[in-house]
């Protein structure tokens, strides 16, 4: 149905032409992060070189990067867990209420994304000094709830407006109350979809700098902090920095590889209705 | 929740400034400083030009793609996964990967340009170049967001639609046009308004790549409120210049939103 | 079902239970924290900070400038108690101290002047660190901008090094070729541009303000200077606008630039094999006409801080004590004499005497509180003036009205 053999070959080879351009600057970082400076920074560029896991060893082993990844890990975990629930069930009631209302709340809570978050880490910062939170993961996990909360409700109310009425109807006649309609219904139809919100929500969490800046500390540093500290003043910290990007990428590599199959399935049921 | 935009939002209405200390309520007197300043307009201007020349190559590159890789029956899966890695890269470090990519002569495309007998323009020195080389930046990090969720958009329409079409007559690109993209069209004002509000945000790859320069060429207005912000110690009309960012990017979005739904009612 | 119910209901019940459940780690009462720039240097500083005093633990968080800058902004504006010891150059250290953010430390200094035998800093290196008389900071590295160049090049051609800019505009133009440039600039906004036009500023304008604070940056002589400046950058490596101390310093590593203006602090890495590409091929001199930009940094003690000041003090001390600072003399210029004069030092590392001739030429930067704030427009407008968008003489004319309508704002001209 989609084309034959004969357009199917060279349709590949530009997809993967282009996604070998893309790739570029990550296959470049990775090799910058095995090179001495020396090599890395070389004019006319070296392809050829004696590699070096120094760097990769300094940042995982000597400046204890993998104590960062807890951190990073409980941080971004708890995001996703609190994002997704509230998401799913303000999401959830949004649908069911009627599109103006719906619209109006959902624009008020977009206008958190559209603020430029540089100055949303100076409120953040004195609220968590006022709960005495700074350096908590709590606090940490809040700033990020709060600021992924609008896309999380906007992309799963995508997901709930598919789900047939008729469905919640048969539901409420056999007696169920509010809350059974929700969990024994409604959510098991928009499983995929918890996938889909789940990636983007962990993406925004695992790599948040800025408010992770701010409000964590010594017993809480996530990795992009932890990373932005060589981001400076001699180039060694280069080739450390790009090692430790390197490293930081494999976990949701491998996040993604387990729920490709959901993933796409789950933006093909739902977003379409944004 | 909206605890700290009401905050940044009462230090807008005060002459916040950490440089003088002074903390005083001057009600709009902020908001009237800022709109008579021709910074702003200058930068406003400067930011809704790069914002929709890599929002618009996002999209249309995203398109073009998600397309391709629906037309594709192999290797589709191991394709998406590696499209999507420039979006995994820490945007902290993402920004140093393009420095060592764009930079003069050590960089890798002058470098490949050089060996290869051609003299490289200056990516990040040249104002023109640096926008591009802005724009394009953007798009490396952002176009795979936009390949996923076009892509699993399109598995979506409707079978018997296309084939419907397709024994009309219609050719791949008429597909595409007349059938798919209206089908998909709530999905595509998502992307678009989600990226609108990120571009406006854009900031630290910028701020790495080119510093807002040569001269003022790249400097965006979220490198405008950090300059007010942490260069001035403004806090006050900062966080002002971040209500009106917000304000006009609402609009922005509004406004293409009630464009596409111009005659559905309530679709959005 | 109300929506905002929900949501109300579950954050408030996260926030409450959360700690609970993870446990949110208390603060240690004895950790201090300090925060601090990074470059090699400061990190040998950081280590000795750790270890400085037994039984207390010190967290050392070392980042770039601006970053750093951010964080103690954030914090200390808000009157944190967190961080108690704090980085500062001779530019931020006026900012902090003026919005009252660090502790005067002379009573400390008294009390600990012979057991850290503190005599040993020349006034000279104290005096940047003073406000209203008082002092503030720890000096922990004296740095200058020196003229770096290759030797190997100019005795090939059978030149010697500059003594006027003229000079080296005519030597940067005649070394000037596409694959390497006659000179390296570093004109990224904001902190590289300000010290690269300090230089022209001060060596052939009248500097960047008059005794009243009014800007002398945009008289005809200072106008001439950022002429020269842009006319200098004809021959400059590629993407000098966007070039901060590591593009230029990869530059001259990497054999792409002939010579230039750089921190004495980058001396050492061009004999690093494992960055360099031109081993023992770079020499230094003073900056041709002198006036240089010169600094140094150290560290203060936060106004806010609950911790014992006594131990602070000595954490700071005992890094910029005669050991420590021995043990990093190749990464900075160290501001106690008894270092200073060591002949074994200035044997092992080449670079000292052009270090200590920079220095004793150098120019320190306005001590003006707002100078960091200042630094934004003006670069911004040097950069417009250098890149063609506007005349440099309306370039800095504009950053004149702009700089005297800030510093009005600032109480400045009454």
């Amino acid at each position: 149905m989609r084309g034959g053999h004969r357009t199917q070959i060279p349709l590949f080879l530009a997809l993967a032409g282009f996604t070998a351009v893309n790739l570029t600057p990550v296959i470049w970082g990775f090799l910058t992060s095995i090179k001495q400076p020396v090599d890395a920074f070389a004019v006319p560029p070296r392809f050829i070189f004696a590699p070096t896991f120094e760097f990769h060893w300094q940042v995982w082993v000597e400046k204890g990067f993998w104590h960062f990844l807890i951190n990073s890990a409980v941080i971004s975990v708890g995001t996703v867990v609190t994002s997704v629930s509230i998401g799913t069930m303000a999401a959830y009631g949004l649908s069911r209420l009627s599109s103006t209302t719906s619209r109006g709340l959902l624009f008020g809570l977009l206008a958190m994304r559209m603020f430029p978050h540089i100055l949303l880490a100076i409120p953040f910062f004195v609220l968590a000094r006022i709960l005495g939170l700074v350096n908590t993961y709590p606090a940490m996990i809040l700033a990020l709830v709060a600021i992924n909360q609008p896309f999380t409700i906007w992309l799963m109310r995508g997901f709930f407006v598919d789900v047939p009425h008729e469905l919640y109807e048969a539901a409420e006649i056999d007696g169920c109350d509010a809350w059974q309609v929700f969990s024994r219904v409604a959510l098991p139809v928009v499983r995929p979809g918890l996938w889909v919100t789940a990636l983007f929500s962990l993406l925004l969490a695992y790599n948040e700098f800025l408010f992770a800046l701010v409000l964590t500390g010594p017993d809480t540093k996530t990795l992009p902090v932890a990373i932005a500290e060589y981001g400076g003043e001699d180039i060694n910290y280069w080739s450390l920095s790009a090692a430790a990007a390197i490293g930081i990428m494999l976990p949701i590599v491998v996040f993604m590889m387990a729920l490709q199959r959901h993933l796409v399935r789950g933006l093909a049921l739902g977003a379409v209705k944004g | 929740m909206l605890f700290p935009l009401g905050y940044a939002l009462w230090l807008s209405l005060l002459n916040y400034d950490l440089g003088s200390g002074s903390q005083e309520f001057i009600g709009l007197g902020n908001y009237r400083e800022l709109l008579n300043d021709a910074r702003l307009w200058a930068t406003l201007l400067r930011t809704v030009g790069i914002v929709l020349s890599a929002v618009g190559l996002e999209f249309c590159l995203g398109l073009l793609i998600a397309y391709g890789l629906y037309r594709l029956t192999f290797g589709v899966r191991a394709l998406n996964l590696l499209l999507f890695l420039p979006n995994i890269v820490t945007p902290v470090v993402a920004a140093l990967f393009l420095r060592w990519i764009f930079i003069g002569r050590w960089g890798l495309v002058s470098g490949l340009l050089i060996g290869w007998g051609i003299f490289p323009p200056d990516f990040l020195g040249d104002p023109a170049w640096a926008r591009v080389t802005v724009v394009l930046a953007d798009a490396w990090q952002f176009t795979p967001f936009m390949i996923l969720v076009l892509y699993a958009g399109l598995n979506t329409v409707d079978q018997s639609q296309i084939e419907a079409a397709q024994i009309d007559g219609a050719g791949v690109w008429m597909l595409l046009f007349r059938i798919m993209l209206p089908a998909i069209r709530p999905l595509i004002v998502f992307v678009l308004a989600i990226r609108l509000m990120d571009a406006f945000r854009f900031f630290d790859t910028i701020y790495v790549l080119t510093g807002g320069g040569p001269g003022t060429a790249t400097e965006t207005i979220t490198l405008y409120t950090y300059a007010l912000a942490f260069r001035l110690l403004q806090v006050g009309k900062a966080c002002a210049l971040g209500v009106l960012t917000l304000l006009f990017v609402a609009v922005l979005v509004a406004t293409m939103i009630r464009i596409v739904y111009r005659r559905e009612k309530g679709a959005f | 079902m109300k929506p905002e119910g929900i949501n109300r209901r579950y954050v408030l019940r996260a926030a409450l239970a959360a700690p609970v459940i993870l446990g949110g780690p208390a603060r240690a009462a004895g950790t201090i924290q300090m925060i601090s720039h990074r470059y090699p240097a400061l990190e040998h500083y950081a280590e000795v900070m750790r270890g400085a005093v037994p039984g207390v633990t010190v967290n050392t968080q070392l980042m770039p400038i601006d970053k750093a800058m951010e964080l103690a902004t954030i914090a200390l504006s808000s009157k944190s108690d967190t961080p108690d010891i704090v980085y500062a150059s001779d530019t931020t250290f006026q900012t902090f101290v003026r919005n009252g953010w660090f502790r005067p430390v002379d009573d400390l200094w008294a009390k600990y002047k012979d057991e850290f035998k503190l005599d040993d800093f020349p006034d000279s290196v104290l005096a940047p660190f003073r406000h209203d008389g008082q002092l503030y900071v720890m000096p922990h590295t004296l740095n200058t901008m020196m003229f770096f160049y290759r030797k190997d090049l100019f005795d090939q051609q059978g030149k010697a090094p500059p003594t006027t800019i003229a000079e080296y505009r005519d030597l940067a133009k005649s070394f000037n070729s596409p694959m390497r440039a006659g000179t390296i600039s570093c004109l990224k906004p904001v902190d590289a541009a300000t010290n690269e036009a300090h230089w022209y500023l001060n060596a052939l304008g009248d500097g960047w303000f008059d005794n009243d604070w009014r800007p002398s940056f945009n008289t005809a002589k200072s106008v001439a200077a950022i002429e020269m400046l842009k006319e200098v950058t004809k021959y400059a490596q590629q993407g000098f606008t966007a070039a901060a101390n590591d593009e230029c310093t990869i530059a001259l590593q990497q054999d792409t630039a002939t010579m230039g203006l750089q921190w004495a602090t980058r001396a050492k890495s061009m004999d690093d094999p494992n960055k360099s590409r031109i081993l023992g091929k770079i020499d230094w001199v003073k900056p041709p006409q002198g006036h240089g930009r010169m600094g140094g940094d150290g560290y203060a003690i936060s106004a806010f801080s609950k911790q014992d000041p006594d131990v602070l003090f000595r954490i700071i001390a005992t890094s910029a004590g005669q050991k420590s600072l021995r043990d990093a003399a190749s990464l900075m210029i160290p501001p106690r004499k008894s270092v200073l004069d060591d002949p074994d030092l200035v044997k092992a590392n080449r670079f000292y005497p052009a270090a200590l001739a920079s220095y004793e030429s150098g120019t320190r930067a306005p001590s003006l509180p707002e100078f960091n704030a200042i630094g934004e427009f003006v670069t911004r407008r040097i950069l417009q003036g250098v890149t063609g968008e506007m005349t440099v003489k309306q370039a800095m004319d504009t950053a004149a009205s702009e700089t005297e309508t800030f510093l009005k704002g600032h109480g400045y001209y009454k």
